[in-house]
């Protein structure tokens, strides 16, 4: 279970945040006065249709978007642009195609300046870590979309965050591949004690992987429920087919059915507006 | 000589292979002998087409004056500054006109329409601004490289993978290290077709000005050749610079393969 | 994602960097107008931009503009039509043809920027110092570009869209005219406007060279006689012809291609 901190409000603590952006259609809010706590080492999923703001919330909390309201705190400091307790796994490919895999996992270490021994050093850790061992001369194009994602992920890791920050990074996956890479992100996860927060339209993969599952309204983006996963640890994939699993997604499904509905119709009508079919 | 293989729907790779040094060889043969026989003929005016035999006499004579050596040294140079100055600033407006919108709406059109426009028609301006010797050569070069390697660069910043470029603004990379480890090499295609480009119009523009000029260099002693109307060392040369025309070019593409490994 | 404009400023927002370009475009020749006047750049080197304004008048009335305007544009034209219709011929037999493209086309693209420029004498000798010289001039090195691209753009055309043509049972010329010549246009385009540029660049170039006929003429002519002005003013002439030649040239393929 993960252990609580120094700081009590947790290590990640969202606060009041509101986004808004003017679009063609007027203002849209994305992202309606959330607010929530990340305590260290925990697993945190994000789940909510398309369209609820998970990926604005994403930006936010990763620094990259910062016109907003609210505030955002990691450990106590104040998030005001990218920052270095987080670390960003995005959900297209994002590999570097002519970097080798350790030039690529390396990345953060020269951004900093270490020098080339030290950083492959630390890099060959987190390739291994990764289960990518045997592969660090190879490059990108050479592994398979999995594999590339694993590669995504140890650089992340390598600049060690307090916070791993992930946007849907099994989305262009394969089921069976992305229950398997859940596993081993598990696995790396239970190691490391690593702060971990997951957006995801994805139930199942939510529920496996979290202690607790945020599940997000449809825009403007709010805090519908947050559910405790009180499933034991550690987790497999194989845990997937049980009872209990069974109940914690047909729950969140619920939740999320109703929220999934409203962006259905709301698009449709949009995509009569747009024709000129509606008044 | 290579065997034949038969040119079948299932033909395999290797007969294929030696087809096509057959056939290029065929080519080639077929182009020296009509050459040959033209210069027998006595059909265009004398020497107008020389016979090979005095064209390879003239190569071989040409390659042994040091004069010959110093002259090509001579456009060498200008080529290769003009190619580091307009390279370079070509690449620096580029990069500024692809990461900024308004500046690329601003400004990229007149790059794009002043880009194809035959960069000679300077040459009396760059002159007067110049003087007569290898400045304003230099000058033309680079006016002509800058354009070609500018648009080439603007167009591929925009066509970097967006995702590349949050990686690297998550990671809190200064500009420096974005431009050196991200928008470059992300680049790496758009930069090298665009500088194999301009080192052509380079080349064209600096061998014209040389021409113009008439003091120095390859395009110079091309001239100096037609002057006197000797032709076989007037196709000598031609030969040489197009030999190195051709080998540049290839030289640039190779370059563009090998960045990828090294880093 | 900040702040985007709202529908009525959009349009404000189209204008504004052209707005900028242009109105920086002035700015720069109302300061060196001023710098000139104020003898920091000697006016016999760069005259004052507004003389230079002066001299178009001049220049078009009395160098028989029209007549040079044609004859540049003429070559212009004839050697592009030559270098679209040959070049793309030879591409798509290059293309046809396996064999012949796995021998010739690095040859091909070796020659894209080689410096056919230098043959002039050559070319003089052969057709006279006549326009002809300068229209093969300009034919010749237009040509390696646009036969490589017309080879890419067919070679490139995605192959899901040949099953198509094959599942309705086209024949070989109805697969090229409906599938892979539209396919393959757009890659030929880009040829055709490499292809031009060079073309402009060796028959402006050569007019300039052997002092005949059209504009590149003019210039040099402008040039000796140190007539500084007009010099400037033919030069932007030339500039607006490669401008007008090469906005028509996108309105030809916006044509044969209304979708984008």
């Amino acid at each position: 279970m993960p252990s609580s901190s120094a700081a009590p409000n947790g290590i990640l603590v969202v606060k009041n945040v509101v986004v808004r952006f003017e679009t063609t259609e007027g203002p849209i809010t994305a992202v309606d006065n959330i607010s929530f706590n990340v305590r260290q080492g925990e697993f945190l999923s994000i789940i909510g249709p398309s369209g609820c703001g998970k990926s604005t919330l994403f930006n936010v909390i990763g620094g990259l978007l910062t016109n907003h309201l609210g505030s955002v705190e990691v450990a106590g400091e104040s998030i005001n642009g990218p920052h270095k307790s987080i670390g960003m796994v995005f959900q297209e490919e994002s590999t570097f195609p002519w970097r080798t895999v350790t030039d690529n996992v390396a990345f953060p270490l020269e951004l900093v300046g270490m020098e080339r021994a030290k950083r492959e050093e630390r890099a060959r850790h987190f390739i291994k870590l990764v289960g990518l061992e045997g592969f660090e001369k190879r490059y990108p194009g050479e592994l398979s979309g999995g594999m590339r994602q694993r590669v995504s992920l140890a650089r992340t890791l390598a600049s060690e965050p307090k916070i791993l920050l992930m946007d849907e990074p099994f989305a262009a996956l394969d089921e069976q591949t992305r229950l398997l890479l859940g596993d081993k992100v598990l696995q790396i996860q239970q190691q490391l004690q690593q702060t971990t927060l997951l957006i995801t339209h994805n139930i199942t993969e939510a529920v496996q992987m979290s202690d607790r599952v945020l599940v997000m309204t449809y825009r403007p983006g709010k805090v519908k429920r947050i559910v405790e996963i009180n499933l034991p640890r550690p987790r497999t994939s194989e845990i997937v087919g049980s009872e209990a699993f069974g109940r914690y997604v047909a729950q969140i499904w619920s939740d999320l059915r109703e929220e999934a509905s409203r962006g259905m119709m709301d698009e449709e009508a949009q995509a009569l507006h747009h024709q000129g079919a509606a008044p | 000589m290579a065997e034949t293989g038969r040119l079948t729907r299932a033909a395999a790779r290797a007969p294929m292979v030696s087809a096509v040094v057959l056939l290029r060889a065929a080519i080639i043969l077929a182009v020296l002998a009509v050459w040959e026989l033209l210069a027998h003929s006595g059909w265009l005016y004398r020497d107008v087409v020389p016979s090979l035999l005095r064209i390879v006499g003239a190569l071989v004579e040409l390659l042994g004056h040091a004069d010959f050596y110093r002259n090509l040294g001579v456009t060498l140079g200008e080529i290769g500054a003009a190619l580091v100055v307009g390279g370079l600033s070509g690449l620096a407006a580029g990069i500024l006109l692809g990461a900024n919108r308004f500046l690329a709406r601003a400004y990229e059109p007149y790059l794009y329409y002043l880009g194809p426009t035959p960069k000679i028609i300077f040459l009396p301006v760059l002159i007067m601004w110049f003087g007569l010797g290898s400045e304003s050569k230099v000058a033309l070069g680079t006016l002509s490289c800058f354009f070609p390697v500018a648009l080439s660069v603007a167009a591929g910043m925009r066509g970097i993978d967006k995702v590349l470029i949050r990686v690297g603004n998550s990671f809190r990379a200064s500009t420096w290290q974005m431009v050196l480890k991200i928008y470059l090499p992300a680049m790496r295609h758009p930069i090298i077709n665009g500088v194999r480009l301009g080192l052509g119009v380079a080349l064209i523009g600096v061998l014209l000005a040389e021409t113009k000029l008439s003091s120095a260099g390859i395009g110079f002693l091309i001239i100096q050749a037609y002057s006197v109307f000797d032709m076989p060392r007037m196709y000598a040369m031609l030969i040489v610079l197009f030999v190195l025309a051709i080998g540049a070019n290839g030289l640039v593409g190779r370059l563009g393969g090998l960045h990828r490994i090294r880093h | 994602m900040t702040d985007v404009a709202a529908p009525a400023t959009r349009r404000a927002g189209n204008l504004a960097p052209a707005a900028a370009g242009l109105g920086s475009l002035v700015a720069f020749l109302l300061a060196a107008e001023a710098l000139i006047r104020g003898d920091v750049i000697s006016r016999f080197i760069v005259p004052p931009p507004s003389e230079i304004l002066g001299s178009f008048y001049r220049i078009a009335t009395q160098e028989h503009i029209l007549a040079r305007f044609l004859l540049t544009t003429g070559e212009c034209l004839t050697a592009s039509i030559m270098v679209a219709v040959f070049g793309m011929l030879i591409g798509v037999i290059m293309q046809r043809y396996k064999l012949v493209q796995m021998a010739c086309e690095t040859w091909v693209a070796a020659l894209v920027s080689a410096p056919f420029v230098l043959m002039y004498p050559l070319f003089m000798v052969i057709f006279g110092r006549n326009s002809w010289a300068i229209i093969m001039m300009g034919f010749i090195s237009g040509l390696p570009p646009v036969i490589l691209k017309t080879i890419e753009g067919i070679s490139g055309t995605r192959k899901v869209l040949v099953d198509v043509g094959r599942s309705f049972n086209l024949s070989p010329v109805q697969q090229f005219w409906k599938i892979l010549f539209p396919a393959a246009l757009p890659t030929i385009f880009v040829g055709l406007r490499l292809g031009l540029i060079f073309a402009l660049i060796n028959i402006v170039g050569t007019e300039f060279l052997i002092n005949f006929g059209g504009l590149g003429q003019l210039i040099e002519d402008l040039a000796e006689r140190y007539d500084l002005a007009g010099t400037y003013a033919a030069i932007c002439f030339v500039i607006l012809v490669s401008v007008l030649f090469f906005i028509a040239l996108e309105k030809v393929e916006r044509w044969l291609r209304p979708v984008d």
